[in-house]
């Protein structure tokens, strides 16, 4: 019995051994700086905020318990764009154009600032309650960061919301921040999280200052560009999203 | 008084047999017990108690029954026929094909799947469909796999269906003083009914009138020669008596008339039948080890899923979740091909058996034979040719061998002899059998003739030594002629001579040796006529005595030429007086017949004795007869002695013989009724080489029980109803195509089509052949579940996203690897398997632990590790680092979150994820396929190397692998397989990263069977040798 133990760990020592070895092997083939293959994760997904644990946002204006989960969310994750803190790490990039820094691939990159203050009525500087506390709730929408990826292929990204299905009138009306509701292309390429580190993912909010209220209003928000994928069933949130508003007074 | 002369019978069954059945019944199946103790005792008691015919009755019948009465009979009797078997209910043959044991798990894991589901759908999630999908895709396996059984037992079963005879039979009746032919189905009892040679007796028939009627029993009672039925009551046992002429016997010659006393299920052969639906169907082995085997692996996939299932309750799974990890290990766990691969393997070889003329009634049967280690042999129609033939000749004082081959390619003797020339004259005209016409063409040995047995065998002997002796009977007209009858005991007939100037008449007379000798004055010694006298008496008493000592049947010629002053042409002979001389003629010769072996038989029987295989006769024919066949078979080999023999050579009593010191020993059935059981297993043990003569079913019932009981695996052959209850009892009942009866077919396993015992051989080779076969499908079918296995537990333990579905796992299971699986039932055997002992059923398992442990915890790991690398190479070059894989579940899974991180920082929806996933799925269910590939090169083999076995041998193997790649290919790189079956088109390297292991299964296996070759029953061999 103890000859038989003994074979097995060494049996299993072994097939560990090279099992450890092969995958050394791999590492050493990958790296640290650009992916192997970026074609599962290209084109780009879209993702919104604030983002508690799903994609309905309800909430009922005369209680405030009901959206300050909310409002909490977009502070916080508004925080790494304060402009103090974009003015001190990143650098201003002129506009229209993708921001491509060469040289070395380990090289540190710089990233261009996106500041909170760009987000006007959706900053949250002026009304610290992004309009939850009037009905008039604001959204950010963020496009998934690709290595390399310049979307648009130099025309920027824009965005547009609409119902998804339904009664049109529901959705009256849509401000965008910044600037008609684009991706400006100066926050493009990403270089990864290794040598791009202070970088923000460009943003656009959606002011929903008219919507029908206590009601479910599912909205659809796409991306349109050139290259980008925004009609997969299979996958809803592949270049559009879908989310309900449900606004109570 | 009358009445007391036609008392029919008492039926005597052996009581020791139903006693020892019913015990036998009520340790199988304790709530049936009773029911069938009942059902048995009464048949018992109805066969025990005696059968009147008042004379009364009697009178009546002479007229015939009048119809009205037969009608009534008939609609309280029923039809005169044999019921079939009562068959199961096809619907329940389908719902077992649907209940077996890994059936059962998987309906549990669909309905965990639907259960899962149905709750999803409740909570609006809606990747359930997923879930939905599964179960789908299980409850399909589960009735696909059931249909395919139930097609195979369908199939076989209307092999069966298409050997019964649909022709109506007819049957002559005298009813209300008129003869009618009616079908045989509407007789009743009390008919008087007449038969004739050639017809089959229609019921059990008490016999009133006979004229030369002889029956040929053979099928009943395994007598080879023709029994004489006349009125008179010759015995006390039906079987014995004359006045009966059994139901489905053939009538061979002359004519009869009896009233029937038994009709359908009540007659001596419907209640055989019918004992042989009350014996149980064995189990076959194979059912056994395969049943043991599921029985192992149902449990250890539900210890593994519970104890996964508990594992994931206390990490902290919710419970529904924690309930499909259950159901996902029962899938990956269970062998969910095994059971169709184990099918087709056997159903492979039965077809292969099917073209040497062995038709396999039951797949399972196919295996029993390989394992069968003692075959219980019927003699009659099986190891004998079932026709008499003329075997030796004694003239001129010597014996000569006539040429009993079934082809006629034996040896000649010498036929130059004048005594030669006059005995051949002899049989060819005292002979009244005579070939039916139009059969020119026809070989002589299969020509049909109509006679009785003895006369058949000597017409045909002459026809082939003399050539014509239909025209040579003309040349010498018949003028007189006394047939053969039981008091007499000779047959005599008159001719003239061939030359119109010879005056004379030719007397010639055949019989009873004995009876001719007293006859005779001289014998003919090389032509000469010298006179009888002492010296050549003894000479006559040797040869009588050799050659009844072979067991045969001997009979007498003489002839004499008419003195043509007394006897002139155109004398008035006359038979009643006997106006002619009987006595002081002259001796030609004895000439003997037997039943001869088939050609075939002795090797046969040295190849099973080499394969070490135990050959027993079981007939109920005369021991003396037995005892002849065997030895010429080889079933007592030369040299063996039974304990008679021995005395008779030492000229000692009986007694005083060691009995130990006699290998061969011939029991009969008086013998065996007196015997117990222990006995019999006793004799069984002490004597390898036996023989059972004069034996009844019931005893060859008890034979096959007592061999069981020794632990030996029985195969009976037999072609007589007679034998079909022992059919039944046995592991495997063979019965004989061509001569077998409706009985013995329907109560065997298998059929040999050509009634050749040799193909009983090639069975047993092609069975041990398919178990060493099956031995290697179940490794490789085996060994894949470890890696099917792992990823669940990884992802259970460490939290990695899912490596492989279960979708996938079942196309493994049921598409990629059936072939290559199969492929293996087309393997060479290794060594000379003929030459093995049978296997021992309680140590040689089909799935031992060597085997289970080699393929699960060696091979199965290796591919476990494959599978492994190259999922951390799929997900790593995509942008997942191992170590951040760990622990990632429950955000992978989570469909909310649309932009999880990967290690260089770029952000995933769920459906990138998901299709991330299924390209895991896709590289580790290739990992998979890549070292299957090596593994069923390895498993070609379990102790050769493979390059002593060849690489490219097995054709078959060879096109499986290529078809298992190219369907490989095909699930990868099909358009919407991706969203079908979640196969993902993969990049060409992660073909090539298990290359590697699969290299070392390659080597690591060579290793093991050198050390296997090189040190036979060291600890390496014990443990590594499966």
């Amino acid at each position: 019995a103890g000859l038989i133990l003994l074979f097995y760990l060494i049996l299993y020592m072994f097939l560990a051994g090279m099992f450890s070895f092969c995958i050394y092997g791999l590492l050493l083939t990958l790296s640290p700086y650009t992916p192997t293959y970026r074609d599962r994760v290209s084109p780009p997904g879209v993702m919104i905020r604030p983002y508690l644990h799903g994609f309905t946002i309800a909430f009922n204006v005369s209680e405030p318990s009901t959206w300050t989960p909310y409002v909490n969310s977009m502070h916080h994750f508004l925080q790494a764009y304060d402009d103090n803190i974009q003015e001190e790490k990143n650098i201003e990039c002129p506009a229209g154009q993708y921001f491509v820094q060469d040289g070395a691939e380990s090289k540190e990159k710089k990233a261009c600032q996106f500041k909170r203050s760009q987000l006007q009525n959706c900053s949250g500087i002026e009304d610290p309650t992004f309009g939850y506390s009037t009905g008039q709730p604001c959204i950010l929408l963020k496009m998934n960061r690709i290595i390399g990826y310049r979307p648009g292929y130099g025309t920027p990204v824009s965005v547009n919301c609409a119902i998804q299905k339904g009664n049109e009138s529901a959705l009256k009306s849509v401000d965008f921040y910044p600037g008609n509701g684009t991706f400006d292309l100066m926050y493009y390429p990403y270089y990864g999280k290794l040598t791009h580190v202070n970088y923000t993912s460009p943003l656009v909010a959606l002011h929903f200052t008219d919507v029908k209220k206590n009601d479910f209003v599912p909205i659809q928000c796409r991306l349109n560009g050139e290259g980008i994928v925004n009609n997969v069933t299979n996958d809803r949130f592949l270049g559009r999203i879908i989310f309900t508003l449900s606004i109570g007074m | 008084s009358p009445q007391d002369q036609y008392e029919m019978y008492s039926v005597e069954m052996e009581k020791q047999g139903n006693g020892d059945m019913d015990v036998k019944i009520k340790k199988k199946k304790t709530n049936k017990a009773a029911k069938k103790k009942e059902k048995l005792e009464s048949m018992k008691k109805e066969m025990d108690g005696c059968l009147h015919l008042t004379w009364d009755t009697l009178s009546i019948c002479i007229q015939g029954m009048n119809s009205t009465v037969a009608g009534e009979i008939l609609l309280r009797d029923g039809p005169n026929e044999l019921k079939p078997p009562k068959g199961t209910p096809e619907y329940v043959k389908f719902a077992r094909q649907l209940a077996g044991g890994l059936q059962c798990l998987m309906w549990v894991a669909a309905a965990i799947c639907l259960i899962a589901f149905g709750i999803q759908c409740g909570q609006g999630d809606l990747t359930s469909a997923d879930n939905l999908y599964l179960a789908i895709a299980l409850i399909a396996v589960v009735v696909v796999t059931g249909c395919f059984g139930y097609y195979q037992e369908f199939k076989s079963t209307n092999i069966i269906a298409s050997f019964k005879n649909l022709v109506p039979q007819q049957a002559t009746v005298i009813r209300d003083g008129d003869k009618f032919q009616i079908n045989a189905n509407q007789l009743v009892v009390g008919d008087l009914v007449e038969i004739k040679g050639g017809d089959r007796v229609p019921a059990d028939i008490r016999i009133i009138t006979a004229q030369g009627c002889k029956v040929d029993n053979s099928s009943l009672t395994g007598e080879s020669e023709p029994q004489t039925r006349a009125p008179e009551c010759t015995h006390e046992s039906p079987l014995e008596t004359r006045n009966i002429a059994f139901f489905s016997t053939m009538c061979l010659e002359g004519t009869a008339t009896g009233i029937i006393v038994n009709t359908g299920d009540r007659t001596i052969i419907g209640r055989i039948a019918s004992l042989a639906s009350g014996v149980e169907n064995e189990k076959t082995p194979i059912a056994i080890e395969i049943e043991h085997f599921v029985d192992i692996i149902a449990g250890l996939a539900i210890f593994f899923g519970g104890t996964f299932f508990i594992v994931a309750m206390v990490i902290g799974y919710p419970f529904l979740k924690a309930m499909v990890f259950f159901m996902a290990i029962v899938v990956a766990y269970v062998p969910e091909g095994l059971l169709a691969t184990v099918t087709v393997c056997l159903s492979l070889t039965a077809k292969r058996l099917a073209r040497k003329n062995c038709v396999v009634k039951n797949l399972e049967a196919v295996e029993t034979l390989g394992s069968t280690s003692v075959i219980c042999s019927d003699k009659t129609g099986t190891l004998t040719q079932n026709r008499m033939t003329v075997s030796h000749l004694w003239f001129d004082n010597q014996i000569h061998t006539a040429d009993t081959t079934e082809d006629q390619s034996g040896q000649s003797f010498d036929q130059s002899s004048e005594t030669w020339r006059a005995l051949c004259k002899i049989v060819s005209l005292c002979n009244r059998a005579f070939f039916k016409s139009g059969q020119d063409n026809v070989p002589v040995p299969k020509r049909i003739v109509i006679g009785d047995a003895s006369e058949t065998a000597l017409l045909k002997f002459s026809e082939i030594t003399l050539g014509n002796v239909m025209e040579y009977r003309e040349r010498y007209k018949k003028a007189c002629e006394i047939p053969f009858n039981s008091t007499n005991k000779f047959q005599l007939s008159i001719h003239e001579l061939e030359d119109p100037r010879d005056p004379r008449y030719l007397l010639v007379m055949k019989g009873a040796p004995e009876r001719i000798l007293e006859r005779c004055a001289t014998i003919m010694i090389k032509g000469q006529e010298l006179p009888l006298d002492e010296q050549w008496k003894e000479a006559f008493q040797t040869a009588y005595m050799d050659l009844g000592g072979l067991g045969e049947r001997v009979l007498g010629f003489c002839h004499l030429y008419l003195d043509p002053g007394q006897f002139p042409r155109g004398f008035a002979f006359d038979t009643e007086d006997m106006n002619f001389p009987t006595s002081g003629l002259c001796f030609a010769g004895l000439i003997s017949m037997i039943d001869p072996p088939r050609a075939t038989v002795p090797d046969a029987v040295m190849k099973c004795r080499t394969a070490g295989i135990r050959v027993i006769m079981v007939t109920g024919d005369h021991p003396i007869t037995a005892k002849a066949i065997a030895a010429s078979v080889g079933i007592i080999s030369e040299g063996s002695e039974t304990v008679e023999d021995i005395a008779a050579r030492m000229r000692i009593p009986v007694e005083q013989v060691n009995k130990r010191e006699a290998r061969a020993c011939v029991v009969n059935g008086g013998q065996l009724k007196d015997m117990e059981t222990e006995e019999l297993v006793e004799i069984l043990k002490m004597h390898p080489e036996m023989v059972f003569a004069r034996t009844s079913p019931q005893q060859k019932l008890i034979i096959v029980e007592s061999c069981q009981k020794l632990g030996a695996i029985v195969a009976v052959t037999g072609d007589g109803v007679n034998d079909s209850p022992a059919l039944k009892k046995a592991d495997i009942g063979v019965a004989m195509g061509i001569a077998g009866s409706d009985a013995a077919k329907n109560a065997a396993d298998m059929i040999l089509l050509d009634d050749n015992f040799a193909s009983i051989v090639t069975g047993v080779e092609q069975g041990r052949l398919i178990f060493d076969n099956l031995k290697k499908s179940i490794a490789y079918t085996l060994t894949k579940n470890i890696p099917e296995l792992t990823p669940y537990l990884i992802y259970i333990t460490v939290s990695v996203p899912l490596p492989l579905g279960c979708i996938t796992i079942l196309f493994i299971e049921l598409c990629t690897d059936i072939f290559p699986s199969v492929s293996l039932a087309y393997e060479k055997a290794e060594s000379d398997i003929m030459h093995l002992k049978p296997r021992n059923p309680r140590r040689d398992r089909l799935v031992n632990e060597a085997l289970a442990v080699y393929s699960y915890f060696q091979i199965g790991a290796i591919q476990s590790f494959a599978g492994f690398t190259d999922y951390f190479t799929a997900m790593a070059q995509e942008g997942w680092f191992p170590l951040l894989c760990v622990g990632l579940r429950a955000q992978w899974e989570n469909d909310h979150l649309q932009d999880l991180q990967d290690s260089y920082g770029q952000e995933w929806t769920f459906g990138q994820r998901l299709y991330q996933e299924y390209t895991c799925y896709t590289v580790f269910f290739i990992s998979i396929e890549m070292c299957q590939i090596s593994d069923v090169l390895i498993r070609k083999t379990r102790r050769l190397s493979v390059f002593q076995q060849g690489f490219f041998r097995n054709k078959i193997l060879v096109i499986a692998i290529v078809f298992q790649l190219c369907l490989g290919c095909f699930l990868c790189y099909c358009p919407g397989m991706p969203n079908i079956f979640n196969f993902m088109p993969i990049r060409f390297q992660w073909w090539l990263v298990p290359l590697p292991y699969g290299i070392l299964i390659f080597v690591y296996d060579e290793i093991r069977k050198l050390g296997v070759r090189r040190h036979p029953g060291s600890w390496w061999d014990k443990e590594l040798y499966y």
